[in-house]
């Protein structure tokens, strides 16, 4: 079953008076619980992809089907609610909530769902163990190290059940010992979370944990999802 | 809400600097407008202290042709409507239970004649019976040298304030009949004219009022001066003068009251009066160092029991007894004295803009405080605007994953609202010290200025409930107003602007 279905996805940004084109018609179809990884150079139109997936950025044209809702119908409360509730995101550079810590960064969406105190609390106990921050929990993120706070990037996006996590370029800002060690975790978690992941890349020693690749180029799907 | 409170103080705590700059901006305009609201309702309860109890009472009666309410400190040359009515007014006010004393007034202006002035000066007459006045006033004031008029006799008090105008005006120190010049009471520039000095004991004075054509010129006995306890330079514009003479000065009698009321041998002096005025200032004025005994003039002996309340009044002051209320009282004041042809007024309306000045300040203090707030908001909004654009990767990423821009404009007031809560009620609760503590200070004042800031003679700040909560209305409403503009710039970051700011 799909989770994701795109068609025909363009996106433009306008730069003055010129037109700059960042998806050229996009069709893409992710199936659920999938490992996938999205390739290209910068500047291909990985992160603008992922963008408009995780409804972070408007399509221009085109439809995008997720978990089901067609995303670029709804108002900014809809869209915010499928953020919420069906996606998960790591980026690049962490952001975590400076003031909140460990254990309150990863409930944080917990509690924006107003879930019950004792299911939010189980529920990110049980994540900070899966991630290897259980001593951590009562730190800052800024005393934290990089991939540490990757690791309660990565527990905060899974902390929902969401049906999508969408990881934009995760090990980018990490020595390759944590980048791999980032991968595995993510890996891990696909497997016992059964969550489908989807992350940009642009490193080659990155692709061999995806199990799925896309190689993007110039705004366009140049072939397509290969098995790794 | 724990959430969001939860941010907003950590928020708080991890920007010191920038808290503590609102935070002191919100402190001392709480301060401020807690204190200021103590002083001015300190100076309004003062003022309505002062004038109630030692000067018009709690309630004016007036004619009922009287158009202005405003019998105090009236535009010049405006007379006051006379009051022919007084023995039934008497025997109503007698029967309300409600009313504690009363007191027939005359009051109008009297020009004041001098010889050697190129212009004659003003002073405002209160005719009175001065025993019914000293019951009416027990100790609003103190006979600093002489003393009252005796009993029967007529006479005029000079508060210390006329006297200091009269000197201004005329050149002339008044003193009591048979007193002499008191080296402390005089005015700095007499001080120091000593030697040149042209004392007087007694005072010409001619009324004014419109309408009527028969006021006289009037030679008045000093025999006091006084000084007012509180709000001497209000009430120090009054001279207190039998009724009798007050009304011969206004020319409240007809001519056959004069024939019938006045001894023939004083008829002469009142004949000269008028023929002869410049002769009635030959005697009176004298060089201190020379001193002449008492005026040529003869006082009038009177026949109080046939003039007094079958005359002419201009006002009743009348004291309520404690705990009445005006609204009520007034009502069946007006009610119980219709067909004698006044009308029962308060004493803020009747003081006119002694009674509004309280609200005057009140209203400068709150412009005041309200520019200071308008500063604070600025300062505020930028400061948070600022915050809002510095933390645009934190509030993109909150709405990222999932935060509704009502999340984050909750955050943002939560943050105003805490640090107003925080320094803004210690603001309030220090102004409220400040009220507390200030009369413990025991500040008075004999300073004629700083008496009407004090509104008596006594600094003593108060502070109701009203005015704390106003000033709590006050603060929500800077907080409010503050918040919505770094509020709608905090939710209109986008998940996008994080991203891009990465």
């Amino acid at each position: 079953m799909n989770i994701i279905e795109i068609k025909g996805l363009r996106k433009d940004y306008p730069l003055g008076a010129t037109i700059v084109p960042a998806l050229r018609g996009v069709d893409l179809t992710v199936a659920e619980g999938d490992f996938m990884s999205i390739i290209g150079p910068s500047g291909s139109g990985k992160t603008t992809l992922l963008n408009v997936i995780g409804c972070i950025d408007h399509a221009t044209s085109g439809s995008v089907n997720v978990g089901g809702h067609e995303i670029t119908a709804l108002n900014d409360r809809q869209i915010t609610d499928i953020r919420l509730n069906k996606i998960g995101f790591i980026f690049q550079t962490f952001n975590l909530i400076p003031v909140l810590d460990v254990m309150e960064n990863i409930e944080f969406p917990l509690l924006l769902m107003k879930k019950p105190a004792a299911e939010v609390r189980k529920r990110a106990e049980k994540l900070v163990e899966e991630v290897g921050l259980k001593e951590y929990v009562a730190h800052r993120p800024s005393e934290l190290s990089g991939g540490q706070r990757q690791r309660v990037a990565i527990a905060r996006a899974l902390v929902t059940n969401p049906d999508i996590v969408l990881a934009d370029e995760p090990t980018a800002n990490l020595d390759s010992v944590t980048g791999a060690s980032i991968l595995e975790l993510m890996r891990r978690m696909n497997e016992l979370e059964h969550t489908t992941f989807i992350f940009s890349t642009h490193d080659a020693n990155v692709l061999k944990y995806a199990r799925r690749i896309v190689k993007i180029k110039d705004g366009l799907i140049e072939q397509a999802p290969v098995a790794a | 809400m724990k959430l969001i409170c939860t941010i907003a103080w950590r928020n708080i705590l991890r920007h010191k600097g920038k808290s503590l700059v609102i935070g002191i901006i919100l402190f001392t305009g709480a301060f401020l407008m807690t204190l200021g609201n103590g002083v001015i309702s300190g100076m309004a309860a003062g003022i309505e202290k002062n004038i109630i109890n030692g000067f018009m009472g709690d309630v004016v009666l007036m004619s009922e042709a009287q158009k202005s309410d405003n019998i105090l400190m009236n535009m010049m040359g405006s007379s006051i409507e006379p009051i022919t009515t007084y023995k039934d007014i008497k025997k109503i006010l007698a029967a309300q239970p409600y009313v504690k004393r009363y007191l027939p007034v005359g009051k109008n202006l009297a020009m004041v004649l001098d010889e050697s002035a190129s212009a004659p000066g003003y002073a405002y007459l209160l005719g009175v019976d001065f025993a019914e006045y000293r019951k009416m006033f027990p100790d609003n004031f103190t006979v600093i040298e002489g003393s009252y008029p005796a009993t029967g006799r007529r006479g005029l008090l000079i508060p210390t304030f006329a006297r200091d105008e009269f000197y201004d005006f005329y050149n002339l120190w008044f003193v009591p009949g048979g007193g002499s010049v008191v080296k402390a009471n005089l005015k700095k520039e007499a001080l120091a004219n000593l030697k040149t000095l042209v004392v007087s004991t007694s005072v010409v004075m001619m009324g004014m009022t419109s309408g009527i054509n028969t006021t006289n010129d009037i030679r008045f006995p000093v025999t006091g001066v006084v000084k007012f306890g509180a709000l001497n330079q209000i009430f120090g514009h009054f001279c207190l003068v039998d009724i009798d003479s007050y009304r011969e000065c206004l020319g409240y009698f007809t001519a056959a009251d004069m024939a019938a009321q006045v001894p023939q041998e004083e008829k002469k002096l009142l004949d000269m009066e008028g023929n002869d005025l410049d002769s009635m200032f030959g005697g009176e004025s004298m060089i201190v160092s020379s001193v002449k005994k008492a005026p040529k003039i003869k006082v009038v002996a009177l026949n109080q029991g046939k003039l007094t309340e079958d005359g002419v009044y201009n006002a009743v002051f009348i004291k309520l007894n404690d705990g009445v209320e005006y609204g009520p009282a007034l009502e069946k004041l007006n009610k119980a004295l219709a067909g004698t042809g006044v009308r029962a007024v308060s004493w803020n309306k009747a003081s006119g803009p002694i009674g509004g000045m309280a609200l005057i300040i009140k209203g400068a203090l709150f412009l005041f405080v309200t520019l200071l707030f308008c500063v604070a908001v600025i300062i505020i909004v930028n400061t948070l605007t600022m915050a809002a654009l510095e933390r645009a990767s934190e509030i993109g990423m909150m709405r990222a994953i999932g935060a509704h821009k009502t999340f984050i404009a909750g955050m943002f007031l939560g943050e105003t609202a805490i640090l107003s809560a925080v320094f803004g009620g210690f603001g309030i609760v220090a102004g409220i010290a400040a009220v507390k503590v200030i009369p413990l200070l025991q500040i008075t004042t004999a300073n004629d200025m700083l008496q009407l800031l004090y509104g008596g003679n006594f600094f003593h700040p108060l502070l109701s409930i009203t005015g704390i909560v106003l000033t709590a209305f006050q603060l929500l409403f800077v907080t409010i107003v503050a918040a919505v503009y770094p509020m709608k710039v905090a939710v209109n970051i986008t998940p996008l602007d994080a991203i891009s700011r990465d």
